[in-house]
Formats: structure tokens, C-alpha cells, sequence
């Protein structure tokens, strides 16, 4: 029997019937295609083309094969006894079996019923950055970036479709890497980005979509003849700081006069000033910004090897990452290694191991080092005359800047480091039990390490000059998540149906531990050599989640679809009544250009599909043990154990909930035209909320489900073929986004405040509303403040007593709307892109030019320059904008004059690219070598008079959005990249 | 069939993760739940612990830990820069600049701190209370934690009523505003002020209990019964009962717990207050809890160079009251700071002369472990409340009780001098005594005197370096003289209050 079968396989194998054929495939330029898919249909046999387009297999002669490749139209062609085929691929602008990876389960274009946005590596790696956000900004619908620091390493803020939580904490949307929850990833390794947005796509994600989930897809071995990938980027940068510039020694020397105008005759008594502020003072002039802030570079190596054969696949990169930082001692350095590799065990069974390891280092700045740069005088000059930072300290009696250090200084003699180490391993098992049934296992083990590293000399002037002082952290964090899921699938007649069903467990344990001292000997900064006040500290939290995974999907001739999920989820971090969440979710859609009406008559519509879905998500991300009432342990008194009220309890904490529901249009015209809208209506209920209690409480919040917020919004995203020939092509596109947000429910309103500054949440109210004194600006006849004070009966009336203006909503940190649009004009190899972001409708509470625009306050604090509409009073009946400084009490406390509008409009990355002709690359044996020159930030129209309008969206107890501190300016860049593959 | 069979082990191990549900409970490591505090053997005492530690901690406020933030810091601020003792000499964006220039708003986050740390060591005082009350105890140690967590709550409540409600003196206290009082952890989260009575009798009533159950000595570092016997006394001479501040203050010096220092151990004491036999209770720091630069209630005060911004000094006319003797001893904690040229240094025009009452424990400038009762208050409690009775002796033999302390054993007054009352002279020494350490505006508003500040100091508004002339008083500005019915003379309830609890009612 067992001959008979090798003999049988002999004839097979020499069967006349199989033969060898060979092949090239083109694009429409006629450039050869690599990495094309080459299947003979009806069978699971399968090549793809190499780095020459070309491809060969075997096949029966009169078998046809099918062709894809993404972002072409997929093709088929029969052999016909031919031993060699040439195939030209026409590219699709509307590919409408592009794969579209959404975690669980992927889907194709066709199949999808809910808001997704896709993005390719191309389309995110425009802007050098390390960060993906910023790769973000202004290319999704509904997708809102703030890159509110220019420290290098540090992330953007992303925000899906508004604010869905108020809660502090974490208000970014949810990662899933490669299919599993949570991981790492470096931007040059991403394959596509997928953004989903409406329920019917992220109710899988069940109980942490609320924010909006990002899937990520890092790549994988394509080609059957090893490929490798250089990138490298060379860039020189700028800090941008906006409009704000400080003042020089003499436009400060004339301001400082103002303090010294006379209340009665209102003019300024210049022997008085003369006899403090000597003449020479006038023509003194040190620039601290300019001495702290240099020019700085960057560079970006990468490269990747990524092979396919029949029963393995790997792709292999390695990342070098270096960013200075224009401040004075900041910078950041990456390291990333990554290796994805599948083995076809069998025809059933597949594994998958990916590795993904990082290493960070980045050295950060002292906040109060920012601080002192923008305010310091111009008078003072903070270099000795063999050009090494002057020591400063309170007894320096020939200083003018008002607390006696200097910044650079400080910087020089202190270090403030952070090094992180992440590690994930993924290992996925695929098995096909029946054609119809499969089960899928996949695991990650994640590992992250942070330490942070805080150092001041000896010889740092301040409070440790002489004995020094040393702070170090650790956090350690393992994660296990394990997701075992039954696939199914069956088609009969025009119907089809697949799903899936599992179990998800994920844990997570966290680790802290610091430790401080002082009296340290000049020139050694370890721990070890501390001799004084040591401290040490450090915790653990654990956390665990349980989830129950069902979905169901069904189609009708391609032409109906139909998708439902169903999720429990279980997290720690509630009381044990109201662990659970049930969170089903289901969404639909008609292909009508599947419809015969359509494709028999109206040619030029190649798409169009109408969506709706509807689903509950929920958002778990409050920490473990809000619900208790605690005291901390983590103190002392005369060197005993103490314990500090820390916390109310509230038994009755439960989940938030959000109810997305979302109806969508996808429409592609002519093959060029591809235009998507959106539009929602979110309902979050049970808003976790820390409402603020009575101070007289002993404590300043609870821990409270209160009220609802509903997001309306709409979403355009338009693209668009122009011009189209052989030699040159013009895209555009577009993306726009409206949300509006109301609360309700939430009985009497509650008020969270930082620094002072106040927000309110009221029933019919907005989130993120400023409530301050109303600033009515200067009387006209003493130059005092005027705030608005409202009185008892509703009546308005203007005060110059602070204590008696009346709080009250002045304004909003949410823009009405976002967006963003693009231009791409390729000529030949040749290639110009542009990428504007913008944003409308948002106030900014600049909260520097309280210490800036002092009105004389500070004495010894650099101003700002003002800007042009700014007047100063300086006698009676001037229509100012700035009080008198002899008549300006309290006129810098919080109040609606530092609110600004905080719309902007940023012409974020201008590209040229070059790629060489095929034939130069070729005699150098290369495939493809592209070069680019590149501007990042290159110019930003806004009103905001500071350093950059893009400001802080966080919420947490130390942050308010919309809130502009003293911060690391963002940065302009310029960048050099070549790009070569062989 | 055959394929499930082969598949079995798969199915299984899915079935397995399908069922487990696993653990899901997690307790903090760091933190104890508030229900088991008084199951473990150590959860009263640590609470009591954390109640003290509250006074010099730096406490996480509006989300973040401001050095600033610390009970005593604030405490000491609010009191003595808004008096005459101390004189500012740089204007600042730090809220403390309002005490000196009585410009105060409802956001000052000193204020609102003060107001929030304040409750929140009620908060830990009622839960033991609550705790112990519950249980019923006759073991001596467990009293003497209640009795130390009755004296805690009065002691804060009565601080409050400082800063946030007019003097008992003035007006009528049974209508008047005190503060709003928390007895318990479990009440309305809403509550109105009680009126100053109310406030006052809430005060005596815990002092009593304190004195009552606190019957073990546990050092200076933690409340006693002397220690609740001196906080009432120092509550009668507010209330102006003169007979039971004299009885109180007699309780205390009868103890023979304490001494006064004399003029050799003087200059020592406020750098060791603890191992010092005048201190009665003083709050203790350890290097650990030292608050440098930017938190340390030295900082302000004094400054070698880099410890400190010493942005406030020694004013003029308590220089002055110092300066009649020059024997006397308590000038040791006035430092002269002088420039390169051996002139005394000036800031912005203000002679620079160091307070060093908050410095120098363990030989660091920003360390002590400041006092909050010491036997000189006592007779000098008993000297007001003499002097108010008309009994002029006796008056002026506890006013000579202390100076023969302090070096001016040769210098005592036998009688009052022509021009002054027999209280000019009590609350003169009780200046030239208990300076910086938050009597003197009380001081004076009860006993309905002026604050006044007619020297040179940032305290007056639009003030620049070349109006400042020393050798001439200034003259024709606002701000030189507070009365003692000032509205201004409180602190606002800070905002945060005001709008999270509508039964409360601004000043």
C-alpha cells in the first residue's frame, strides 16, 4: 500500500499535466512588481514575486492564476499551456478586498460595517518622529493630536471622536499590536494602522474601547528572495517658540520705568528710576533664551531583512533613534530590535513568534531651569568671561533677576535621566481543526523596566549646594495576556456566515521603588555615596481582566452584511458586585454598488455603501482600588509608621459605559474619487468622576459614577485623483471633524481645579469649561482691573476688587472642530507632499503670562513682548488692555484675560522625495533608492500669544487641559532621509 | 470525529481556560482599608502617628505635592506676615506675599491648604475617636490615643478659628461665624459654620475629655495632658476668662514637667526643641523630614546663600523692642547678614536681618522642630489675664519671670513705666517672647490694638527701591496701619469650599 502511494505520487509529480511556469509582473508604469501575491486559484498553492517582479511555480496548464497585490486591482490570468506571462497590475484607488486587520479578526473592505481608517507605512513615516501620534496629526477624521512638549521622546495625546471619560487618567485610545491587546512597537515596523472609531468595530474591544481603538500591524516576510530595507534620516532643528519672545535689556529697561510713574501727575519719575536702575542698564543685554536653547540634530538608522517561503516567513529590523533636544542637556536615544517570524507546521497548523525589545534613554530638563530661562533678566549675564556658566546664589549682591540662580548653571551640575527597557514576546498558535472550525491562541509575555535618574551636584547653587542630592526610581511591569479563540466559518448558496468565540485572561503586576539622599562628595552620583537623609520607598499593584468573546457576521451576496458581538468583561479594579460589564454590540451594511441596478448602470460609481452600528464599549482604566476607603501608609512621624487619610471609600463605584451610535457612507467615483462621512451620537453613562467634596471634609474628592456625557459629531474624509498620467499624478486629500459634547445627569455640578484655574461639570454644560472671573479689561479713568461681578438679582456690574468678581464660564478647552488636508504631486520619480493640521474653536488658558505679562508684580521677571494690540495705561481716559502698575492689585490672578482663542492651523510636513531611476539603482545592484528632504512644523497661523498653541489635553489631578504652562517648545525640523531597498 | 479526537488536547486546554475564572480580588500594599484600622494592634497608633505627621508634611493638594503645602509652613505664614514682626522685603508671585499686603482672595492656595490639611487631620482624629469610642476602653494606652486625638481636633479647630473667623472680643460670639466643626467621618458632606460660641465651647469640651484620658507621658513629640491644659489656657485668654487662662496656666507650671530655660540654654532651644525641658509639645522633624529650599519654614526667614530665599526679615520696630537691652538673650535669634563691604545687607532696599528661630537643628539651616507650646506662654498668659483683672504684680512679676530668663535679671520692671498701661507691658514681652511663632496679630486683635507697620517693607502697595529712605519712617501710604476690625483681617473661605458646600457662608 505504502508503494503503491509513492508510486501513485511519482506519476503525479511527473504528470505532463504540471509544468513550470515563469513570469514578471508590472505596475501601470511598467516598473516590475515585488511582493506580489501569486495564487493558482481553487488551490492553496501559492508564490510571491521577487525583488524582480518575478515569480514561479507549478501549475496545470490550464489552470488560472490569481494575482494581488495591495492597493491593485487583483487580477487573473490563464495559463494556456504558456510558460512565461507578463501581468500589469492596474492600481486601485478603491480596493475593495484590501485586507483590514481589526484584532480579532480581519476583514475586507468589502465585509466592513463600521468606521475604520487604514494607513500604510508611507502614509505615517512623512514626519521624522518617533512618536506615533504626531505621525497621526491631521490625516484621521475624528482623530485630534496635541504634541504639547518638544522634549524629545516624549508622546503626543491622542483623542478619538471627543472626550469619552473625565476621569484622570489614561484618555489614549486602546493599542492592539499584532492582534493581542497592549504591546510595543516601533513606527518604521508598522505594516498598517488601523484607527476604529464606531462601536461596530471596536465592541470587540468590549469594556476598554471607550477611547477609541488603534490596531497595529507590524510587518511581515513578503517576498520569496531576501529583502533588505536602509532608512536613514539626518535632521537639524529649531526650537519654536511661537510668539512668545522675551524682552531685550533695553525694552525691558524702558518697562521697568512704568513702576515709577507717578499716580497723580502719570508721569514717570525717571530721577527716582535713574537713581536704582543705573544708565547703563539700557544697553545690558543677555539673551537666557538664546543661551539656553541651541540648535540641535537628530538621526534615525533602520534597516530590515523580510523574506516568504512556502512554510516560513520572517521579517527582521533594527532601529537606531537619536533626537537632541534644543534645550540645554535633553535628548533621547531608541533602540529597537524586532524579528516576526510564522512557521507553517503543516496545512493546519501555523506559529507565530514575534520579539519585540526596546531600550530608551532620554535626559529630561527641571521644570524650574524652563522657568528661569523665560524669566531671568537680560541684565544678568549668565556666563563667566571664559564663557563657563556663573554661580549664583543669595548673597550674589551684583544680580538683578529676582531668585538668584541661574538656570544654565543649575542644568550644567544636574542630571535628570531616565532609561526604559520593554520586551514582548507574542507566540501564536493557528490550527484549522475542520475547514470550517479553527482555533487560534494568542499569547504575549511583556516586560518594561523605567528608571529614573536625578541628580544635582554639590555644586549646584540652591538648596543642595554643598551637600548634593540623588533620586532614583524604578518601575517594573510584567504583563501575561492570553486570548483562545474557536473560529468558524460556512457559506450555503448566497449565504455567509463566520464567527468566533473565546475566552481572554489578562494580568498585570507593577512594581515602584525609589530612593533619595544627600551628602554626596563632588563628582560621583550613585546612590551608594549618598551619606544623608536617605529615604527609600516603593509599592506594588496587581490587576487583573477576564473576558468572554462572541462575535457573529453574516453576509448575503456580498451585498448585506451583518456583524454581532457580544463581550462580559471583568476587571479588579471594581468592588466585586459590579465587576462585570456586558457589552454587546452589532452593526450592518448595504453594498448597494454590489447592487445589480448600480453596476449595470452606473459605471462611474464603483462604491457605494451605506453603514449603521450600534454597541456599548466601557473603560476600566481607573487603577486598582478606588472604590475603598484607605489611608496611605507611606509616611512617618518621629521616625514611626503613620497613617494618612487618603481616600473615601464609595462600595457603589462602577463601570462607565458608552452607547456609540454611528451611521456611515462610503462613496468611490470614477476610481479616483473616494469620499467617507460619518456621523455619531455617543452616550456615556455612569461617568466616573472625581467629585470634588467640601475641603471641610478633609478631603478634596470621591471616587463617583455622576452623570452622562453625549458626543455628536460628523466625519469627511475625502480623497482624490486629480491628475493622473503615466508621468504625473496630483492627489489631495481631506479630513474634517466636528464634535460637541453636552452633560447631563449629573444633578448638582461639581468643579475639578489645578492651580487654581477651575473647570466646571454641569447638567447642559460642555466638557472642559473654564469657570474664572470674567475679565472686563481696564477703567478708563483709574487703569484698574475690572472683573465682572454679578450680583444676587442677575445684574452685572464691574469691580476692581478681585475678591468680589464673580467665577463664572468664560470659556472652553475643546475645539469645535479638527482636521487636516494634504497635497501629493509626483512627477516621475519625483514627489512633493505638504500636510496641513488644523484645529477651531478651542480657548487656551495661557497661565505663563502670569508671571510674563506681570503688570510690574515681579519686578525682577522678564516680560514678554506684547503683542500688537496690547496697550498699557498710562493716564486717564486710555482705552487699555493692560492696568496701570500703580493701580494694578491682584490684576494677574486667574481670570479670563489669560484665555486666549487657541485655533491654529499648522502647515505640519512639506516632502520633496526623489526616487532614481530604476536603471542607476540598478547598476549600484540595488532595487530602489528614494531621497527626500523634508521641513516638519514649518509655520503656524494662530493667534495664541505663546509658545505653540498645541497644549496639553490631559487630565489628572496635577493637569488641566487646556492649560498652558511653562513647557519645552516644540521644534522645527529638517530632515534629510534616503531610503534604499536590495 | 477523527480530527477532534487529534484535536482533544486543544479543546481541553480551551475548556480549561474557559471555566477558570481566577483570582480577582486585590488588596493595596501600600495603604490600609479605613474598616480595619482598629483590627490590627497598631492601626490606632499609626493613625495618631499620621495625624501629627500631617503638621510638617507636604501633602498632596489640587494633584500634586507643592513644597509649599505643609501645615506649619502656612500656619506660621499667615499668622506673623500679616503682623509686625517680620517686614518683606521682595514681592513675590508666592500667595504668602498676601498676608503682608492684607490683599487676600478666596484662591490663595496657602489659605485653601491651610483649610484642607486642617480637616484632614480631623478626619484622622475622628476616625480614632469614632474607633475607640466605639469600643470602650480602660487600657491606659488606648485612653491616652483618644485623649491625644480630642486635643488633636480642638487644636486644629482652634487654629482655624484664627485665621478664618473674627476675635471672640469682638462682637457678639453667639451670632458671630466660626468655623465649620467636623466631629465625625460620617456626616453630612455639606455643613454650615457653627458661630464662634458654638466653635469655642466645641474646643473646650474635646480639651476636657483630652485632659481627662491623656494620663501617660509619651515626650514632647506628642501631646499630654499639660499640653491640653495649655491649649486651654491659651483658649481662655482669647475668650478673655481671665481666671480660667490663670488656672490652666497654673496647672502646666505646677506639673513640674518643665522649666524655663535660662539665658545660657535659651539660644539652644529652638534648634533642640525636644530635648529641651521649656517645650511642652513641639512638632517633631527628622532629617528625613527636612523641606529645603522650597518648603522648610526657615526658608523664607533666613538663607546662607543657598538654603534659603530669606526674602523676610526682622522688622524694625520688634529690632527695636529687642534693642532696649542688649543683655537680652532672645537677640541670639536675629542674625545681621552683611555684604562684602561689612555693611548689613539689603534687599531691595530692606536691611536683611535674619530670623533663626526655624533653623539649626542638627546644624542644618532649614531644619527645627518647631514648638507649639512652651512654659514662657503660660506666665505670660497669666500676666495678660493678671493684668486684665487689675492685678499689676502680679502682672509684672510673670513678665519678670521671663526676663530674669533671658539675660535682663538685672533689668526687670518693677513698674509700669509713664505712658504705658500694664498691658502695653504684658503684650510687649509677650512680643519680645513669643516672636514668629504666630501670636502677635492675635495678640493685638484681641485686645483691639492696631496692627501697625509704619516702616519700610514690601507690604506697601506700589512700593519701589529708591522710595525707601531708613533714616525716615514712611509716610502717606495705604497699608501702615490695620485696624483691629478690619474686614480684612481674616481670610477668605477658600473657593473651593464655598462652591462644593452651599450651606457655607463666606467671610
Amino acid at each position: 500500500m505504502k508503494n503503491f502511494l509513492l508510486f501513485l505520487g511519482l506519476v503525479l509529480i511527473s504528470t505532463p499535466l504540471f509544468a513550470q511556469v515563469k513570469g514578471v509582473v508590472y505596475d501601470e508604469n511598467n516598473n516590475s512588481l515585488p511582493g506580489v501575491t501569486v495564487v493558482v486559484k481553487g488551490s492553496d498553492k501559492g508564490t510571491v514575486t521577487d525583488v524582480d517582479g518575478v515569480f514561479s511555480l507549478d501549475a496545470a496548464a490550464d489552470a488560472t492564476l490569481v494575482f494581488s497585490f495591495i492597493g491593485y486591482l487583483s487580477q487573473e490570468a490563464a495559463i494556456n499551456d504558456r510558460q512565461h506571462i507578463k501581468v500589469y497590475l492596474t492600481p486601485n484607488v478603491i480596493n475593495m478586498e484590501e485586507v483590514i486587520v481589526m484584532g480579532y479578526s480581519n476583514k475586507t473592505k468589502t465585509e466592513v460595517s463600521s468606521a475604520v481608517v487604514v494607513l500604510d507605512n508611507k502614509e505615517l513615516t512623512d514626519v521624522t518622529t518617533d512618536d506615533i501620534g504626531s505621525m497621526l496629526q491631521g490625516k484621521v477624521s475624528g482623530v485630534q493630536v496635541v504634541t504639547s512638549s518638544g522634549q524629545p521622546g516624549q508622546s503626543s495625546q491622542i483623542r478619538i471622536r471627543g472626550i469619552s471619560t473625565i476621569k484622570p487618567g489614561n484618555e489614549e485610545p486602546l493599542y492592539v499590536v499584532d492582534g493581542i491587546i497592549g504591546g510595543t512597537f516601533d513606527p518604521n515596523d508598522v505594516e498598517t494602522l488601523t484607527v476604529l472609531k464606531d462601536a461596530g468595530a471596536t465592541g470587540m474591544y468590549g469594556a476598554r474601547a471607550n477611547k477609541g481603538v488603534i490596531v497595529v500591524t507590524t510587518k511581515t516576510g513578503k517576498t520569496g528572495k531576501t529583502q533588505f530595507n536602509f532608512n536613514s534620516s539626518l535632521g537639524y532643528k529649531v526650537a519654536d517658540q511661537g510668539n512668545l519672545s522675551m524682552m531685550n535689556g533695553e525694552e525691558f529697561y524702558g518697562m521697568s520705568q512704568e513702576l515709577y510713574r507717578d499716580p497723580e501727575t502719570h508721569q514717570i519719575d525717571k530721577i527716582k528710576f535713574y537713581k536704582f536702575y543705573p544708565r547703563e542698564l539700557e544697553s545690558t543685554n543677555y539673551d537666557w533664551v538664546e543661551s539656553a536653547f541651541q540648535p540641535a540634530t537628530s538621526q534615525k538608522y533602520y534597516l530590515s531583512a523580510s523574506r516568504k517561503t512556502e512554510d516560513f516567513s520572517y521579517y527582521a529590523s533594527g532601529n537606531y533613534y537619536k533626537d537632541n533636544g534644543t534645550f540645554r542637556n535633553t535628548g533621547y536615544e531608541k533602540l529597537n530590535l524586532r524579528l516576526n517570524t510564522k512557521f507553517q507546521v503543516n496545512k493546519r497548523v501555523s506559529l507565530r513568534n514575534n520579539i519585540s525589545i526596546n531600550a530608551n534613554r532620554a535626559t529630561y530638563y527641571d521644570y524650574m531651569s524652563m522657568y528661569y530661562t523665560y524669566l531671568n533678566l537680560p541684565w544678568d549675564n549668565p556666563f563667566d568671561a571664559n564663557g563657563n556658566p556663573v554661580f549664583v546664589d543669595g548673597h550674589t549682591d551684583d544680580w538683578w533677576s529676582r531668585d538668584h540662580i541661574n538656570p544654565i548653571h543649575t542644568t550644567d551640575n544636574s542630571e535628570y535621566t531616565s532609561r526604559g527597557t520593554s520586551f514582548d514576546y507574542d507566540f501564536v498558535l493557528d490550527v484549522k481543526i475542520f475547514d470550517w472550525l479553527s482555533f487560534s491562541s494568542s499569547n504575549r509575555l511583556s516586560y518594561g523596566s523605567d528608571k529614573s535618574h536625578t541628580f544635582m551636584s554639590p555644586l549646584a547653587g540652591g538648596t543642595y549646594f554643598g551637600k548634593g542630592y540623588i533620586n532614583e526610581m524604578q518601575s517594573t511591569w510584567y504583563g501575561a495576556i492570553s486570548t483562545n479563540l474557536l473560529k468558524f466559518n460556512h457559506e450555503f448558496g448566497d449565504h455567509s456566515i463566520d464567527g468566533l468565540i473565546g475566552v481572554e485572561a489578562d494580568g498585570g503586576y507593577y512594581e515602584f521603588m525609589s530612593l533619595q539622599g544627600t551628602g554626596l562628595p563632588e563628582g560621583f552620583d550613585v546612590p551608594d555615596v549618598a551619606s544623608s537623609e536617605q529615604q527609600i520607598g516603593g509599592f506594588n499593584t496587581t490587576e487583573y481582566f477576564r473576558s468572554f468573546i462572541s462575535q457573529l457576521n453574516y453576509n448575503f451576496k456580498k451585498k448585506y452584511f451583518l456583524t454581532a458581538s457580544f463581550r462580559i468583561d471583568a476587571t479588579s479594579n471594581f468592588p466585586p458586585e459590579s465587576r462585570k460589564a456586558y457589552l454587546p454590540s452589532v452593526a450592518a451594511s448595504w453594498l448597494v454598488s454590489n447592487e445589480s441596478f448600480i453596476m449595470d448602470n452606473v459605471s462611474f460609481i464603483n462604491l457605494l455603501k451605506v453603514r449603521a452600528s450600534y454597541g456599548i464599549t466601557g473603560d476600566p482604566d481607573i487603577g486598582a482600588s478606588r472604590y475603598m476607603g484607605l489611608f496611605s501608609l507611606s509616611s512617618n512621624y518621629n521616625g514611626q509608621p503613620a497613617a494618612l487619610p487618603y481616600q473615601l471609600p464609595n462600595y457603589g463605584l462602577t463601570w462607565e459605559k458608552t452607547n456609540e451610535l454611528n451611521f456611515g457612507l462610503d462613496l468611490g467615483l470614477f476610481n479616483r474619487v473616494n469620499f467617507t462621512m460619518d456621523i455619531y451620537k455617543n452616550v456615556t453613562e455612569n461617568l466616573i468622576v472625581l467629585v470634588a467634596q467640601p475641603l471641610s471634609q478633609g478631603f478634596e474628592y470621591r471616587w463617583e459614577n455622576a452623570g452622562n456625557v453625549t458626543n455628536n459629531g460628523i466625519e469627511l474624509g475625502l480623497s482624490a485623483i486629480v491628475v493622473k498620467t503615466p508621468s504625473l499624478s496630483w492627489e489631495l486629500g481631506a479630513v474634517f471633524a466636528k464634535n460637541a459634547n453636552v452633560l447631563s445627569g449629573i444633578g448638582s455640578s461639581f468643579y475639578t481645579t489645578v492651580g487654581g484655574v477651575s473647570q466646571v461639570y454641569r447638567d447642559g454644560g460642555e466638557i472642559y469649561t473654564f469657570v474664572l472671573p470674567k475679565w472686563l479689561g481696564v477703567d478708563e479713568q483709574t487703569g484698574a482691573p475690572l472683573w465682572e461681578k454679578i450680583n444676587e438679582d442677575g445684574t452685572t456690574e464691574p469691580t476692581s476688587k478681585y475678591a468680589d468678581a464673580t467665577p463664572q464660564e468664560v470659556g472652553n478647552a475643546l475645539p469645535d472642530f479638527v482636521g487636516g488636508f494634504n497635497t501629493t504631486l509626483t512627477w516621475k520619480g519625483l514627489s512633493l507632499y505638504a500636510n496641513f493640521a488644523y484645529q477651531y474653536g478651542n480657548d487656551i488658558y495661557n497661565s505663563t503670562r502670569r508671571y510674563m505679562d506681570h503688570d510690574g508684580h515681579e519686578p525682577y521677571y522678564n516680560y514678554m513682548k506684547p503683542a500688537d494690540d496690547w496697550v498699557l495705561w498710562t493716564k486717564p481716559g486710555d482705552v487699555a488692555t493692560h492696568p496701570s502698575q500703580q493701580n494694578a492689585e491682584l490684576s494677574r490672578e486667574n481670570s479670563s484675560r489669560f484665555l486666549e482663542d487657541g485655533s491654529f492651523m499648522k502647515l505640519r510636513n512639506v516632502s520633496l522625495s526623489y526616487e532614481l531611476p530604476k536603471k542607476w539603482a540598478n547598476a549600484a545592484k540595488l532595487n530602489a533608492v528614494t531621497i527626500s528632504l523634508r521641513a516638519d512644523n514649518v509655520y503656524t497661523w494662530t493667534k495664541y500669544w505663546g509658545q505653540d498653541p498645541e497644549v496639553n489635553l490631559q487630565q489628572a489631578d496635577w493637569s488641566m487641559p487646556g492649560v498652558s504652562d511653562f513647557k519645552y517648545p516644540n521644534n522645527k525640523q529638517f530632515v534629510f532621509n534616503i531610503d534604499i531597498k536590495f | 470525529m477523527k480530527n477532534l479526537y487529534k484535536n482533544r488536547w486543544i479543546l481541553a486546554a480551551f475548556a480549561i481556560i474557559l471555566a477558570s475564572c481566577g483570582k480577582m480580588d486585590v488588596a493595596p500594599t501600600n495603604q490600609i482599608s479605613t474598616e480595619s484600622i482598629g483590627n490590627t494592634s497598631d492601626g490606632i497608633i499609626n493613625v495618631t502617628n499620621g495625624n501629627y505627621a500631617l503638621f510638617k508634611n507636604q501633602v498632596d493638594f489640587n494633584g500634586f505635592v507643592d513644597d509649599n503645602n505643609m501645615y506649619l509652613r502656612q500656619y506660621f505664614q499667615l499668622s506673623d506676615f500679616a503682623s509686625d514682626e517680620i517686614v518683606c522685603g521682595q514681592k513675590t508671585e508666592d500667595p504668602l506675599y498676601y498676608s503682608f499686603t492684607y490683599t487676600h482672595s478666596p484662591d490663595q492656595a496657602n489659605s485653601r491648604f491651610f483649610w484642607y490639611i486642617s480637616y484632614k487631620i480631623a478626619n484622622g482624629a475622628n476616625t480614632v475617636i469614632e474607633i475607640l469610642e466605639e469600643q470602650g476602653t480602660d487600657d491606659n494606652a488606648q485612653k491616652q490615643m483618644l485623649g491625644e486625638n480630642y486635643f488633636i481636633r480642638a487644636f486644629v479647630h482652634f487654629n482655624l478659628l484664627k485665621f478664618y473667623s473674627i476675635a471672640y472680643t469682638t462682637g457678639d460670639p453667639s451670632t458671630n461665624l466660626g468655623v465649620i466643626i467636623r466631629n465625625s467621618t460620617s456626616g453630612e458632606s455639606q455643613k454650615a459654620r457653627a458661630t464662634i460660641q458654638e466653635t469655642y465651647d466645641f474646643i473646650i469640651s474635646d480639651l476636657n475629655k483630652a485632659v481627662e484620658f491623656m494620663n501617660s507621658q509619651r515626650g514632647s513629640e506628642y501631646a499630654s495632658k499639660q499640653a491640653a491644659q495649655a491649649l486651654l489656657s491659651r483658649v481662655y485668654l482669647n475668650m478673655e476668662n481671665n481666671d480660667k487662662t490663670i488656672e490652666y496656666a497654673d496647672q502646666v507650671i505646677n506639673s513640674g514637667r518643665f522649666a524655663l530655660e535660662t539665658a545660657s540654654s535659651y539660644p539652644g532651644l529652638f534648634a533642640s526643641s525636644l530635648s529641651h525641658n521649656e517645650t511642652i509639645w513641639a512638632i517633631a522633624f527628622t532629617p528625613v523630614d527636612n523641606r529645603g529650599k522650597f518648603g522648610s519654614i526657615a526658608s523664607m526667614l533666613y538663607s546662607d546663600g543657598n538654603s534659603g530665599w530669606g526674602e523676610e526679615f526682622a522688622s524694625l520696630p520688634y529690632r527695636n523692642l529687642l534693642a532696649e537691652n542688649l543683655n537680652d538673650v532672645r537677640l541670639t535669634y536675629i542674625d545681621t547678614s552683611f555684604n562684602d563691604n561689612g555693611a548689613v545687607r539689603t534687599k531691595n532696599g530692606i536691611e536683611v536681618f535674619y530670623i533663626t528661630k526655624f533653623s539649626f537643628q542638627d546644624g542644618d539651616p532649614n531644619l527645627s522642630s518647631p514648638i507649639m507650646f512652651r512654659l514662657a506662654e503660660m506666665y505670660l498668659n497669666k500676666a495678660e489675664a493678671y493684668a486684665k483683672k487689675g492685678d499689676e504684680s502680679n502682672a509684672l512679676a510673670m513678665v519678670n519671670e521671663i526676663r530674669k530668663k533671658r539675660g535682663l535679671a538685672d533689668n526687670l520692671v518693677n513698674s509700669v513705666p509713664s505712658g504705658k498701661t500694664i498691658l502695653d507691658v504684658v503684650l510687649d514681652e509677650r512680643s519680645r517672647e513669643l516672636a514668629f511663632e504666630g501670636f502677635r496679630a492675635t495678640d493685638l486683635i484681641r485686645n483691639h490694638r492696631t496692627i501697625k507697620r509704619n516702616y519700610w517693607g514690601y507690604h506697601i502697595a506700589g512700593l519701589t527701591p529708591p522710595d525707601i529712605d531708613l533714616s525716615t519712617s514712611p509716610t502717606g501710604y495705604d497699608n501702615l496701619e490695620i485696624p483691629y476690625d478690619d474686614s480684612r483681617i481674616i481670610y477668605y473661605i477658600p473657593v473651593d469650599e464655598i462652591l462644593a458646600n452651599e450651606l457655607c457662608v463666606q467671610n
